[in-house]
């Protein structure tokens, strides 16, 4: 920092507890580092898109959640870096789902509670992407996976919106599995299609000629 | 450096729909390379002294992680819990998941352990796309020459080949895997050309091509029954056999607790990544906060052989301004798609798909010369007239860029309405470990994958050939450390190349003060000032 901007009058906040003196500007993730406040190894890309720093954030009464590398300091802000999220409770591989027919059963099976929304908008209110959380979910319980998914196209993976759901939903892993079996089922580019063809009979000559 | 405009006056002085001379003709790019290109800054490059490339150039600071002294010796070995695996990947990045994919779809057990959360990496950043030769009349033997002549034909044609050859299939498995590509309405993939390609070859998710592949291989791996992870566990040293000649697992840290263990295995595949947060040369990067060339260092410790290790590539356009996304991308892609460079007299200089090494230069050239733009934090940069872009297709940043417009829009920042303030950002490491097509390196046991494995881009790389270097070469190196001779595991695991390299050190006179790996950039420690420019 130059010498003219740090005659700015510091923020103070806390991280994780511990007070800490920052310069204007700076987010959270920088101010934990610039303050002195114990290693966190939560960060990772810093520009918002790996969905590591999980931060919870108080600001007087209004508490929320955000990512630390894109939220700046306040006066008076608490910031606390959340752990990781826990394992994931959904299991499938995408090679166990052969049939295109059975997908909506299976979705089902996989992640039981989506059907189970209560509407509360907890996770949309969490997400740090302004996704439509809340409706990707009810478009991929209904089995319109390809819109479900492309609501989804932003999501940084932080399950931030997990951690909200009072019915343990997942969205965010509803959304991936929406965006995979999309792509599973359905992406079949004719150009890539034909290219691929056009290599396999390469090949096969050179076999048949050697 | 003579001094440019303001931010402010140019932002003033700014007009989407000013007159535009045509961009001045290119007489010498060499001279221009060697004059601007930050790799041919005075006093950037020393000559190693030790390990299989000494008397190599070397860009200094990379030399000094070379050659310095391991965390660990075998004291620190004593106690430590041991864990047997068939193939150890280290690294959890897009070539780290591809080579564990890969290896646990032919039946081997694999452990993947990285140093921060699976997925952490800089493939998650990826914008633009990834190269295949899918179009009607664009070919596999097109797209080697592209990445043979950007690269200044130092790249290995074996390597290139093998490559080239890998894109339609490598596009199917990850469709396979469940990634989305954008379609064109008749539902072919939407393809783009971009600096140094002769045919639009660029294959994407949006400008999210990255995020897109990441999470869908993370969920891929965490989801595969024969995978296991270990997140915030970073490798502090290799272990090899008693002669300290073949590679036989690595000893891990936690970031958690502070301990070590140990895994014994056949194959170690490094997928490590670059070394943008070296900062090399004072630059900002656009790379994650683990990027700091672990991978390299474990490997030349142990003999492998590198290459181009005084060859970077600082990306064209990397943001000045908002200061907290400083040094992060913009995407070639927009550049690609019309948007041009301007100075800070509105004028174009570099016709804007030249290869990158070429485009940034001229950039540094221009800021140097006094036609940059300042900002009050000491940032200096161009302008990427991206309301021009908009303009004359209105609509394309919102459909085609959603990313370059939400990582700015809560600070204010609209690129449809001003222009984006850009300077050249450390982002790729064109070198690294020297691998041949199965991405086996000089060692026994030792793979590398990815951006820390080298030979393919030369000495520039273009757009879209990482993402595809580091899914094909990850497979491949997954395949074959699947396929490796089963000796039963090894039967001995010592720090004997630890002790070699520490002979070498002393007989060469060098200090065995500094450590490396490097882990962590210092400025992540608690009470160390933030690095800045």
């Amino acid at each position: 920092m130059t010498e003219t901007s740090r005659n700015i009058p510091a923020v103070e906040l806390l991280i994780n507890g511990i007070p800490v003196r920052a310069e204007p500007q700076m987010t959270i993730v920088e101010a934990a580092w610039a303050g002195g406040v114990p290693r966190i190894t939560g960060v990772g890309c810093l520009e918002g898109v790996c969905g590591s720093c999980r931060i919870l954030v108080r600001r007087g009464k209004e508490v929320n959640v955000a990512l630390g590398c894109e939220t700046f300091v306040e006066p008076g802000m608490e910031a606390l870096f959340l752990p990781a999220p826990a394992a994931d409770r959904h299991q499938y591989q995408l090679t166990d789902l052969s049939d295109g027919w059975d997908i909506q059963a299976r979705f089902h099976e996989i992640f039981p509670e989506a059907s189970r929304c209560r509407h509360c908008h907890g996770c949309v209110k969490s997400c740090p992407k302004g996704i439509t959380v809340e409706d990707g979910v009810a478009l991929a319980a209904a089995g319109h996976f390809r819109e479900a998914g492309e609501a989804f196209l932003e999501c940084v993976m932080c399950e931030l919106c997990d951690s909200a759901c009072p019915e343990q939903i997942a969205p965010a892993h509803v959304g991936l599995f929406s965006r995979r079996i999309t792509a599973f089922f359905h992406l079949r580019p004719p150009n890539l299609i034909h290219k691929l063809e056009e290599i396999r009979k390469e090949q096969a000559d050179k076999k048949e000629q050697p | 450096m003579k001094r440019g405009l303001t931010l402010q006056a140019a932002l003033a002085a700014y007009r989407p729909d000013a007159e535009l001379a045509p961009v001045p003709e290119l007489n010498d790019p060499d001279t221009l390379l060697n004059s601007y290109h930050p790799d041919h800054l005075r006093g950037s490059m020393t000559k190693l002294t030790i390990g299989p490339n000494a008397g190599a150039d070397c860009q200094r600071e990379l030399a000094d992680l070379l050659q310095a002294e391991a965390f660990i010796d075998e004291a620190d070995l004593a106690g430590a819990q041991v864990t047997d695996t068939d193939v150890l990947v280290v690294g959890g990045g897009g070539a780290g998941c591809a080579a564990a994919l890969a290896a646990a779809e032919r039946g081997a057990r694999v452990l993947l352990v990285t140093k921060l959360r699976l997925g952490d990496s800089n493939t998650v950043m990826a914008e633009g796309g990834i190269q295949a030769a899918i179009e009607p009349g664009d070919t596999a033997q097109q797209h080697m020459q592209d990445t043979l002549r950007a690269g200044h034909h130092a790249g290995d044609p074996a390597l290139v080949a093998a490559m080239v050859g890998d894109g339609p299939e490598v596009i199917r498995w990850l469709i396979h895997q469940g990634m989305q590509f954008d379609q064109t309405a008749s539902g072919d993939l939407h393809t783009r050309k971009a600096g140094g390609m002769t045919a639009p070859r660029i294959v994407h998710c949006r400008d999210y091509t990255g995020l897109e592949m990441m999470r869908v291989l993370r969920e891929s791996v965490k989801q595969h029954r024969g995978i296991e992870v270990w997140d915030q566990s970073p490798v502090v040293e290799l272990l090899s056999n008693e002669r300290g000649q073949k590679c036989v697992g690595a000893v891990l840290g936690s970031l958690t607790d502070g301990s070590m263990r140990i895994v014994r295995t056949r194959s170690v595949i490094l997928a490590t990544g670059g070394l943008g947060r070296l900062h090399l040369n004072g630059f900002p990067t656009s790379n994650h906060i683990g990027a700091t060339g672990d991978g390299l260092v474990l490997a030349y410790r142990m003999g492998a052989r590198l290459c181009e290790l005084d060859s970077f590539q600082y990306h064209p356009t990397g943001l000045v301004h908002p200061p907290h996304l400083y040094g992060k991308l913009v995407t070639e892609g927009v550049r690609a798609a019309g948007a041009f460079l301007l100075n800070a007299h509105g004028q174009r200089f570099i016709d804007e798909l030249q290869p990158r090494d070429i485009v940034s230069a001229a950039i540094i050239r221009e800021c140097r010369e006094g036609r940059g733009i300042h900002t009050d934090t000491g940032g200096v940069g161009v302008w990427l007239d991206t309301p021009r872009l908009e303009r004359s297709q209105p609509g394309l940043l919102e459909q085609q860029f959603p990313k370059l417009l939400t990582r700015t829009r809560h600070v204010g920042i609209d690129p449809r309405r001003e222009p984006v303030l850009v300077h050249p950002t450390l982002h790729y490491q064109n070198g690294g470990v020297v691998i041949d097509v199965d991405g086996a390196t000089a060692v026994p046991g030792l793979y590398a994958a990815g951006e820390v494995a080298g030979g393919i881009h030369g000495r520039n790389r273009i757009m879209g050939n990482a993402l595809l270097d580091i899914i094909g070469f990850g497979r491949r190196a997954g395949i074959a450390a699947a396929a490796a001779e089963h000796d039963r595991g090894p039967k001995k695991i010592t720090l004997e190349h630890v002790n070699r390299a520490r002979r070498d050190l002393t007989l060469a006179g060098l200090p065995l003060t500094q450590r490396a790996p490097r882990i962590l950039p210092a400025y992540t420690a608690a009470g160390k000032d933030i690095w800045k420019p």
